[in-house]
């Protein structure tokens, strides 16, 4: 969505291998931010405290732990220690010049603080922060913002806030704000949840009573795309709004209907069939309503990504036998394999950056663990390692994280990663079955 | 950006539970389907398919979807989805405090659904249905049929098991038959319902091979979302991967 291009445009001509030649449009591979360098230097910032004028006891400090923990995950900041180099006061002010000094001198770039309360005269639910930057690059105090809300909305300020610090020193507005839809075991069903990237807040959007599965999230983010089992029998593809709650069924084909895909301009839907037979890759454009199959051959295709620029779509086919990772123009044309590694290849994943592919891959001993491979098959990474049964891999909308649920600690849960494997989190904790993660868009 | 907190709350709960009754306003805006499905008795009603579909075989159609849904294309949104709504940061300077920005809704409005007593109707009748299901395949002495780690090849002795499932079924002239594919937990949940349908199908296809109608035996995959067993070993997981007979309820 948010999509700065640095990089120039090139085309690269890549041989794919067994004897299949294919000519792949990389204008979306080259797309960089500085951030997603791997020299990129992480810019060293440092958190007071939240000073608490009035309000609950914990409101201070829940804000800045929830802020830290944005500004550590934003892999933009690293934050500084500022007790740990001898950088200490009370209470800061925006003409604190003796503390500013101190600060960049021992190489903090930014300085954060703030205070929290309640808001004066409002009534008493009305919960206010103040947060103030300064920067000792330009040696100024950058400026301020003011949240007021519920004690429902705290944490939102610190991610709110944590946004626009990351939008201020790289131009994107960040993922602290951003949703992961979910299924989650209730009762003996499966049904729909979403809930913050973090993992708070988790809300139950479905409660259908049998299988609701693989959700994804409009380009928009206003809506969940989803496999609805009607009744216990047959699957639509419904489409629920999340405002309101109100539902449609998209598609409703006999047999399969699986793996929905918003195409990146909300445009098309791209999903599975088997009406014809097996399992094949199908495009509704949302706009006409009109269908198109977009696959053709005896084996299984299905679970469509799009390619951020909406030309190209990857997807699983077990066309050879075992399922892996194909590509294709969105029109169906110029099919090519993608991935060659091992005999299971499964689940693929467009990074919003179109530098790489996430998917799951079964490895030499039989793990099914988190790869990612760049969109010419040039460059391939095990992410994930150890035990586990690892499965349906989705993007932050940076780019710099990948969640995903695994088996890892028992039951399945959902966590999230970096893309060079680092800073796994366990992020659910509650519930005895949580799968199918997708990380909403950016907004 | 100011999110109309008023604007939310109390209709958006109404519309909710609207929604909530008993899946009705869903069956009202259920688009037709395929009206050639061989599923007879989940055969969904609905108009001659569109032409779009024919040069793919023939079989089958897909029925536009319901005219009234939203639009979700992109260019049609407001702009500031660029920016999230952040505003940047208000100078501060001589003392001057930010102006305030009144946050609710937690960034995404979300419906809240209240599990209401519709819904645990449907809970219900679902459970009691899958009971009656268990019973009468129970009674009808129906075998299931096992396969190995990804695989959908029918073994000798799934053979056996499905020769004597189709003795009943011929015997029974009036019985539905459902064949369910079921997966262990290995593997992407995505691709497993895509082995649990092969799984389900190739017990359709030796059924059919053994004389029974088509038109008595539907197929369904549950991937692995609805395990038999839930331990991780192999003769759990052996227990999972089936194809399970059932005489239908309706």
């Amino acid at each position: 969505m948010n999509r700065v291009i640095i990089g120039l445009m090139i085309a690269l001509c890549v041989v794919v291998g067994a004897g299949l030649f294919g000519i792949l449009d990389s204008r979306a591979t080259d797309v960089f931010l500085e951030a997603t360098r791997p020299d990129f230097q992480k810019i060293p910032i440092g958190v007071f405290g939240f000073q608490n004028g009035g309000g609950p006891e914990w409101l201070g400090g829940r804000i800045e732990e929830v802020l830290k923990a944005d500004l550590q995950r934003s892999l933009v900041f690293s934050l500084v220690d500022l007790p740990a180099i001898g950088v200490k006061a009370r209470e800061v002010s925006t003409t604190d010049k003796a503390i500013f000094k101190q600060a960049a001198e021992n190489g903090v770039s930014v300085l954060v603080w703030g205070k929290s309360g309640q808001k004066n005269g409002s009534k008493e639910s009305e919960l206010l922060m103040d947060g103030f930057v300064y920067d000792s690059g330009s040696d100024e105090v950058v400026g301020g913002k003011r949240y007021v809300g519920s004690t429902s909305v705290v944490r939102l300020m610190a991610h709110r806030f944590a946004d626009e610090l990351v939008f201020r020193y790289t131009g994107e507005p960040g993922i602290a704000r951003t949703k992961i839809v979910y299924v989650a075991e209730h009762g003996n069903a499966r049904e729909l949840f979403v809930m913050d990237y973090d993992g708070y807040e988790p809300k139950q959007i479905t409660a259908d009573g049998f299988l609701n599965l693989m959700p994804r999230w409009s380009p928009d983010r206003r809506f969940i795309v989803f496999t609805a089992y009607r009744s216990r029998n047959t699957q639509d593809i419904d489409i629920l709004e999340l405002a309101t709650g109100k539902r449609w069924t998209l598609v409703s084909m006999a047999g399969l209907n699986i793996t929905p895909a918003l195409s990146p301009d909300g445009n098309f839907l791209a999903f599975a069939s088997s009406q014809d037979g097996n399992s094949e890759i199908y495009k509704l454009d949302t706009r006409t309503k009109t269908p198109q199959r977009l696959t053709v051959n005896q084996g299984g295709d299905l679970s469509p990504t799009w390619s951020p620029t909406g030309r190209e779509i990857a997807f699983t086919s077990d066309r050879g036998g075992a399922p892996q990772v194909f590509i294709m123009s969105a029109d169906g044309s110029n099919v090519r394999r993608l991935t060659y590694e091992g005999d299971y290849n499964a689940a693929p994943a467009w990074s919003p950056r179109g530098n790489w592919i996430a998917y799951v891959c079964r490895t030499a001993q039989r793990l099914y663990k988190i790869c990612t491979v760049s969109p010419d098959g040039q460059k391939r990474v095990q992410v994930t390692t150890g035990p586990g049964i690892d499965d349906s891999p989705s993007w932050s909308p940076d780019g710099r994280h990948i969640t995903f649920s695994s088996t890892v600690d028992g039951k399945s849960h959902i966590y999230m990663v970096d893309t060079d494997g680092k800073g796994l989190e366990r992020i659910t904790f509650g519930g005895t079955h949580n799968s199918s993660p997708s990380w909403s868009p950016a907004l | 950006m100011r999110i109309p907190v008023a604007t939310m709350g109390l209709t958006l709960t109404v519309g909710m539970l609207l929604v909530m009754q008993g899946g009705c306003s869903k069956k009202s805006i259920q688009s037709g389907g395929d009206a050639q499905s061989t599923e007879r008795g989940m055969a969904k009603s609905g108009g001659p398919a569109p032409s779009a579909m024919g040069s793919t075989g023939g079989v089958g159609g897909m029925e536009p979807p319901a005219a009234t849904f939203p639009d979700l294309s992109l260019s049609s949104k407001p702009d500031d989805l660029e920016t999230g709504g952040l505003r940047g940061f208000d100078s501060v300077s001589g003392g001057k405090a930010p102006s305030e920005e009144r946050l609710g809704g937690g960034g995404t409005m979300l419906a809240k659904v209240e599990p209401s007593e519709s819904t645990a109707r449907q809970i219900e009748d679902i459970r009691r249905e899958q009971a009656k299901e268990q019973a009468a395949s129970a009674e009808a002495g129906l075998r299931d049929v096992f396969f190995g780690y990804d695989s959908w090849t029918i073994t000798e002795e799934g053979r056996q098991s499905l020769t004597q499932d189709a003795q009943w079924i011929k015997a029974n002239a009036g019985a539905l038959v459902k064949i369910e594919g079921h997966c262990d937990e290995r593997g992407t949940l995505a691709y497993n319902l895509v082995l649990g349908e092969k799984r389900a199908k190739a017990v359709r296809n030796y059924l059919v091979e053994l004389g029974v109608g088509a038109n008595r035996l539907a197929v369904v995959s549950y991937g692995k979302e609805r395990p038999f067993c839930n331990e991780r070993n192999e003769s759990c997981y052996q227990q999972n991967r089936r194809g399970h007979v059932v005489v239908r309820s309706k």
